[in-house]
């Protein structure tokens, strides 16, 4: 009683209980109308950082045809939505994710003009979009349902990985300490403080249309694997069309250079670390799982009070 | 983006070429077709047979979106301003929120209207809210005022937060008027966490400013200006009050939210967080016109002070939109006939050529009636 060391404890404890009530809940997801200018980007816009340049911009490559297939499905998902504050939820969602695909569009055609040519990659992309995850026309009404649903189980789990990065690119100091672009690393954080914002989103909805835990370990499964499949592909794809880089060859950068290249930036934390992104996946997996779990709501709303696109568009 | 047209050439059915230029298809794209075909019909199989459950999405009941509420108490806190309490009506435990949160009144008119929750989120019995009359208004106000006495019920929405508090180290909160409704929460809430925080509250007069008993027991964080006579505080002033690198809370009549907007940067406040009460403008200019649905064959008249989407939400309840205010594209219609007077900016001169109109904010030229393909 009253000893420091039980004072302490008591202390600690009470933080941690003022933390645990802390977190925002129940957010109003609005689209930002950001606007970037990339006139002045450098290549690579890490100096000195070609390969974890490349890395992250694969998600330029990526994003767009990826997010406009959320919103194709979300879209579709509407009419078998029964719950209000699921359908406000969704509504909020494909705007911001339709503003996203805008924004790193506008990255890569910046990218476009001053780099490798990108199209090979985006071709495989779009048809893999449409031909592979895409609409099936023709199925009975039961069976269109079960498309759309596992469709948004597929975008459930991709949503925990965009989480899992938004939470790295907000905390990444390395990238402020290797004198990263700052309107790149704005894109980056203003989109991974939204991806908090809206990370429940795709979830409530899989579970609105199926509670079922089967669905979900069977997406994670082989979502998780071809998304990471899908982004070191580009990955060497960009480094193998970049005369600069050592490693670059007609076939791609062999894949040991390519991967102690990965390995070391990560390690500088210019990438997020592969265990801690492997870990991560397999908390989806856990039966309590909830994404509002994994990252913060207070940090992305600190960062949107004070990211210059979000506090241009707010102010719009 | 997602409209028609959008499918091109490559997502049709032949595997895409080489990913470095060897003169075949790529193997890995072929290979993702492959495994995708085999495992989509297990996947679908279940949703097509009648009576099999397993696998089988199955849709929960519905969850009350609204809670049913009893007005539990109300008070006058300020010249025109009331206090309501309300709870559940066998005193239930209420969702939890946080500051910042707000809740959407359903009045007995039908008018929904939202307001801050200004008790304690600790009190889980009890939401708390405080409404300014505002005669000549919209009328919800007024309502709240003269048709909620203690013993009313009306359905609630579960809280929401546009506003969250993030609990930054270095905080100035600016609050106009009845704006303090979500800013006192914050304020004890920095003050229970022991962060830097000041505040600052204008009005017209001391009797119109509610809660300044409370916030002087605050001491001297909280500096009340209520010299109405001077007019409204400048903006650059009351920031000028944030401690270096701060995060500014605003919330208050939109002038003075425009004016804190403007002088942002020059003040030592590197965030800033800003609730405002009207997300959605009404059209500007609008004229009354007719809409017609070409596959349903509906006619439906938009008033001059509607959107499109708005006539066509209440219409088509699936119909899907998202910012209200022309940017993000979600709410793009087909137009089969008719002028459009395009509003938005997001469109592109070959969209717009296309028939591609955004609902939200866009109208019919005068004298046109419009024709969408839904």
């Amino acid at each position: 009683m009253g000893t420091p060391a039980t004072a302490r404890a008591a202390s600690t404890a009470s933080t941690a209980r003022a933390a645990a009530t802390f977190e925002p809940d129940g957010l109003v997801l609005r689209p930002r109308d950001v606007r970037f200018d990339w006139s002045r980007l450098p290549t690579p816009w890490i100096p000195g950082e070609p390969v974890a340049s490349h890395i992250i911009n694969v998600l330029h490559l990526l994003l767009p045809e990826g997010e406009r297939w959320f919103v194709r499905v979300f879209q579709r998902a509407l009419p078998m939505i029964t719950d209000d504050r699921v359908r406000e939820d969704v509504l909020g969602f494909i705007g911001q994710e339709a503003i996203h695909a805008q924004a790193h569009q506008g990255a890569l055609d910046h990218l476009r003009a001053g780099g490798p040519d990108p199209d090979p990659y985006l071709r495989q992309l779009e048809w893999f979009f449409h031909r592979v995850l895409g609409e099936r026309p023709g199925l009975p009404p039961g069976r269109a349902r079960e498309q759309v649903v596992e469709q948004v189980a597929i975008i459930a789990a991709v949503e925990h990985f965009t989480a899992f990065l938004g939470d790295w690119v907000l905390s990444a100091d390395a990238l402020d300490r290797a004198g990263a672009d700052p309107v790149m690393l704005d894109l980056l954080r203003w989109h991974g403080a939204e991806e908090i914002e809206h990370r429940s989103v795709a979830y409530d909805l899989l579970r609105h249309l199926d509670p079922g835990y089967p669905r979900r370990i069977r997406s994670m499964m082989i979502t998780g694997p071809i998304l990471y499949w899908l982004w070191i592909r580009g990955a060497r794809f960009l480094m193998a069309a970049d005369p600069r880089l050592a490693g670059s060859r007609p076939g791609g950068p062999r894949r040991v250079e390519s991967g102690r290249a990965f390995l070391a930036a990560s390690r500088r934390g210019l990438l997020p670390a592969p265990g801690q992104a492997v870990r991560s996946g397999l908390r989806y997996l856990r039966r309590d799982y909830h994404p509002t779990q994994e990252g913060s709501a207070r940090q992305a709303a600190a960062y949107l009070a004070t990211s210059p696109a979000a506090r241009a568009a707010a102010a719009r | 983006m997602s409209g028609p047209g959008h499918h091109p050439a490559a997502a049709g059915r032949h595997v895409p070429p080489d990913l470095y230029g060897r003169p075949r298809a790529d193997r890995a794209m072929r290979a993702l077709a492959a495994v995708g075909d085999v495992l989509f019909p297990l996947v679908v199989r279940s949703g097509g047979r009648p009576g099999s459950r397993r696998h089988r999405s199955t849709p929960p009941p519905a969850p009350a979106s609204a809670l049913n509420l009893v007005v539990a108490g109300r008070g006058y806190v300020a010249d025109d301003v009331v206090r309501l309490r309300l709870a559940a009506p066998d005193g239930a435990v209420l969702p939890a929120w946080r500051p910042g949160a707000h809740l959407e009144l359903r009045l007995p008119s039908g008018r929904r209207r939202r307001y801050s929750l200004c008790g304690d989120p600790a009190d889980r019995g009890v939401y708390q809210i405080a409404v300014r009359r505002v005669d000549g208004g919209g009328g919800g106000s007024v309502e709240v005022h003269d048709a909620l006495p203690t013993g009313s019920r009306l359905a609630v929405g579960r809280p929401r937060n546009a506003f969250p508090f993030a609990g930054e180290p270095r905080v100035l909160f600016v609050a106009g008027g009845i704006g303090i409704t979500p800013i006192l929460p914050m304020a004890r809430e920095a003050a229970r966490l022991g962060l830097d925080w000041r505040l600052v509250y204008s009005g017209r007069g001391r009797a119109s400013l509610p809660f300044t008993d409370e916030l002087r027991g605050f001491g001297g964080r909280v500096e009340i200006l209520s010299g109405g006579e001077r007019g409204a505080p400048d903006a650059a002033g009351l920031l000028r009050r944030a401690p270096a690198g701060a995060a500014v809370y605003a919330c208050g009549p939109p002038p003075m939210l425009d004016g804190i907007q403007a002088a942002f940067d020059a003040s030592p406040a590197s965030g800033l967080h800003v609730e405002r009460f009207a997300p959605v403008p009404p059209p500007w200019d609008g004229r009354p016109f007719e809409l017609r649905l070409a596959r349903s064959g509906r006619v439906l008249p938009v008033p001059a002070d509607r959107s499109v989407l708005d006539v066509l939400a209440e219409a088509v309840p699936t119909v899907a939109y998202s910012c209200r205010r022309g940017f993000c594209g979600i709410c793009r219609q087909r137009v089969l006939a008719g002028a459009v007077d395009h509003r938005d900016h997001r469109l592109t001169d070959t969209e717009r050529a296309d028939g591609a109109m955004l609902v939200c904010v866009s109208r019919a030229r005068a004298g046109e009636s419009l024709v969408l393909d839904l």
